[in-house]
């Protein structure tokens, strides 16, 4: 195994940056998500790792070595497909083999390893199968294996999950965790699913336009978006975004809303407010700390219901205040209606601030 | 609740009974197409192995009365004049289509290859240049293609006619390869890639077998072109012993009288090599190869 070290590395297509100078260190056994919507870069910079596509600058560190001239096969990586790319004229058993005859090993060797890696992800009945007699998961699997035989420096993954049903997706979600915990393998992992990378990874990158957003921990991201995209990309539902006006008056900073309501901020809100470069300001909040209140309350916005999502263990209601629409989660024993009148209480604690030009986080330090 | 099945099954009877129409509708044109192609082939047949007298009478013998090989043996026969003609016929037509199968495989695989992968200046350009001599009829360039291969002094050489058939069948196969190179997934050769291979081994060991079933048909159709090419041969070749077999047919006519069966039996012979080249490679067009290769 081995860390991966990427540094300032940028992707033009034309006047097109696809990747813009990121920068970031996998450790050696770490599992770090790359992470955004499409088109943000996260794929084309795994490319980049395995070689298949040049770089136009920065460098790439595998292990010890700088790898940016190297061949895809010079690398000691591995990677599974999004469609899996099992070699369809050849047999499970040989799309195992492949990488190990390219290698030269010799044929009993071969064999060994190649019943481990079934043995391992259990599927040695399927070795003489071809890959179109397969179901997406037992592909799924070959193409783990195909990975795993070689014993690389470092596995990329392409959205292997994407293309599984709902089910089965958690279901290998758990075994790619397992695989991981098992062998200490460094991996990078694309994906368009914030809850996969929340759920699977040690850390996870967050992309959007080519730039990395955010590196950090799942919890940390969570807790600490750095700016306004991670915000409302990472967490489900989204964060609800808050346009507002800050002022101050008597001491007290407030932020106004166009509707005409206010918030009064706390004394460590405040201070973050008053680090925005203008008075624009956006608040943010995830479902979970909003409280609703049927009846006014003291310091509570009015607001309208909109649509009303029972899941089963928590009703997500859905509201528009300031132009945006403010998700808050409720126990199911509460019964809220479409269009009924509501109040929604903020948690100071739990709030998160945004300057309104930057979109950047504000914080009091 | 009886209504609502009741309805079901009565729709589900109404579209068998549409379907069932244009299957039986289906069979009929398929039974009409097989008759238009398979009688004519049926009667020169026929007519192959009848005598030159019989070849003639009206009404038609639907049945020859005394069925004979006899054209067959003097085709086939290097003692006799015309079995030597038929014979050296018969291997000029196949020196030249082969040598333009292979040539225009060995041209086109690459060729659609780079079209389909890599991006490279004045692609778009080259690829509908490629084109560009499909857009005209053949005879426009006997001519022209005559003068020149005059100047380069190709005229009565089977090497002009190969040179010719390749401008001809090779725009069509390298853009029948790049449809099948298209639909091969390129993660299939990244992978080999990053398995070990080189760009050009992932060509040869995963993308080429792969494609086998299009280079297959890009030789049948560069062979069946160059194998019934008549005017090209008929114009640039003057000497008796390099013609090829569709000009070659033509000494069957000569001034008085015609040799029908020997005609039919000629032309029976000739599109035996084509027939067997079919069968024997068809089930490569059917073959569904990359099937389960990704999951779309």
């Amino acid at each position: 195994m081995a860390h991966v070290v990427l540094k300032d590395l940028v992707k033009t297509y034309g006047s097109f940056k696809a990747v813009n100078e990121v920068s970031l260190t996998v450790n050696d056994g770490e599992f770090v998500a790359l992470v955004g919507p499409s088109g943000c870069g996260k794929t084309t910079t795994l490319n980049l790792i395995a070689g298949l596509i040049p770089m136009t600058s920065g460098d790439i560190v595998i292990g010890d070595r700088v790898v940016n001239e190297l061949d895809p096969k010079d690398r000691d990586i591995a990677m599974v497909f999004q469609n899996y790319a099992l070699y369809p004229q050849k047999s499970v058993y040989m799309n195992l083999a492949f990488p190990l005859q390219m290698r030269k090993l010799r044929r009993d060797e071969i064999d060994r390893k190649v019943r481990e890696a079934a043995r391992v992800l259990d599927m040695t009945q399927l070795l003489e199968r071809k890959p179109r007699e397969l179901s997406g998961g037992q592909q799924q699997r070959v193409a783990l294996g195909r990975a795993l035989v070689r014993d690389p420096a470092v596995f990329l993954m392409d959205e292997p999950l994407s293309n599984l049903d709902a089910k089965l997706r958690v279901q290998m979600r758990s075994e790619i965790k397992r695989f991981h915990q098992d062998l200490k393998a460094t991996i990078v992992y694309v994906t368009h699913d914030q809850l996969e990378a929340v759920t699977m990874a040690d850390r996870m990158a967050v992309m959007n336009g080519g730039y990395l957003q955010q590196y950090d921990s799942p919890a940390q991201v969570f807790a600490h978006p750095a700016n306004m995209f991670v915000a409302s990309f990472v967490g489900s539902p989204a964060m609800s975004l808050i346009p507002l006006e800050a002022s101050t008056a008597n001491g007290d900073t407030v932020l106004t809303s166009a509707e005409g309501w206010t918030l009064q901020l706390s004394q460590l809100n405040a201070r973050k407010v008053q680090r925005a470069t203008t008075k624009k300001v956006v608040l943010g909040a995830r479902h979970s700390t909003i409280k609703l209140h049927k009846s006014a309350v003291h310091g509570a916005i009015p607001a309208k219901a909109y649509t009303v999502e029972p899941t089963g263990d928590v009703t997500f209601v859905q509201a528009f205040l300031s132009g945006a629409i403010v998700n808050i989660s409720v126990p199911p024993n509460i019964a809220v209606k479409p269009d009924e009148q509501i109040w929604l209480e903020f948690d100071q604690e739990r709030i998160h601030l945004f300057d309104g030009e930057t979109e950047m986080a504000l914080e009091a330090n | 609740m009886s209504t609502i099945a009741e309805t079901a099954r009565r729709g589900q009877a109404r579209r068998r009974a549409s379907i069932d129409g244009w299957r039986w509708g289906g069979r009929i044109f398929l039974v009409f197409m097989l008759l238009y192609t398979a009688l004519p082939m049926i009667w020169m047949l026929i007519t192959s192995i009848k005598s030159g007298f019989a070849a003639m009478q009206f009404p038609p013998q639907w049945w020859p009365d005394q069925p004979t090989l006899a054209s067959y043996q003097k085709l086939l026969d290097p003692q006799n004049s015309v079995g030597q003609d038929f014979l050296r016929f018969f291997w000029n037509s196949l020196f030249v289509s082969t040598a333009t199968t292979i040539l225009s495989v060995i041209v086109a695989v690459p060729a659609a290859y780079a079209f389909s992968r890599f991006t490279f200046p004045g692609r778009n350009f080259l690829f509908f240049a490629v084109l560009l001599r499909n857009m005209f009829p053949a005879v426009i360039f006997l001519v022209p293609l005559f003068i020149l291969m005059r100047a380069i002094g190709l005229v009565n050489t089977h090497g002009s006619l190969i040179l010719t058939y390749l401008t001809f069948g090779l725009p069509l196969a390298i853009w029948l390869l790049k449809g099948f190179y298209d639909n091969i997934p390129v993660q299939l050769e990244q992978a080999a890639r990053i398995d070990g291979a080189t760009r050009f081994q992932a060509f040869i060991l995963i993308v080429m077998p792969l494609s086998t079933p299009g280079i297959i048909a890009t030789a049948i159709y560069s062979f069946i072109g160059a194998w019934n090419e008549y005017i090209y041969a008929y114009t640039f070749l003057s000497k008796n012993e390099q013609l090829t077999l569709p000009v070659g047919i033509q000494r069957f006519f000569s001034e008085n009288t015609t040799d029908f069966p020997g005609l039919m039996a000629a032309s029976f012979m000739m599109s035996v090599p084509v027939v067997v080249l079919f069968l024997v490679l068809q089930r490569y067009f059917v073959r569904a190869l990359t099937e389960g290769a990704v999951k779309h």
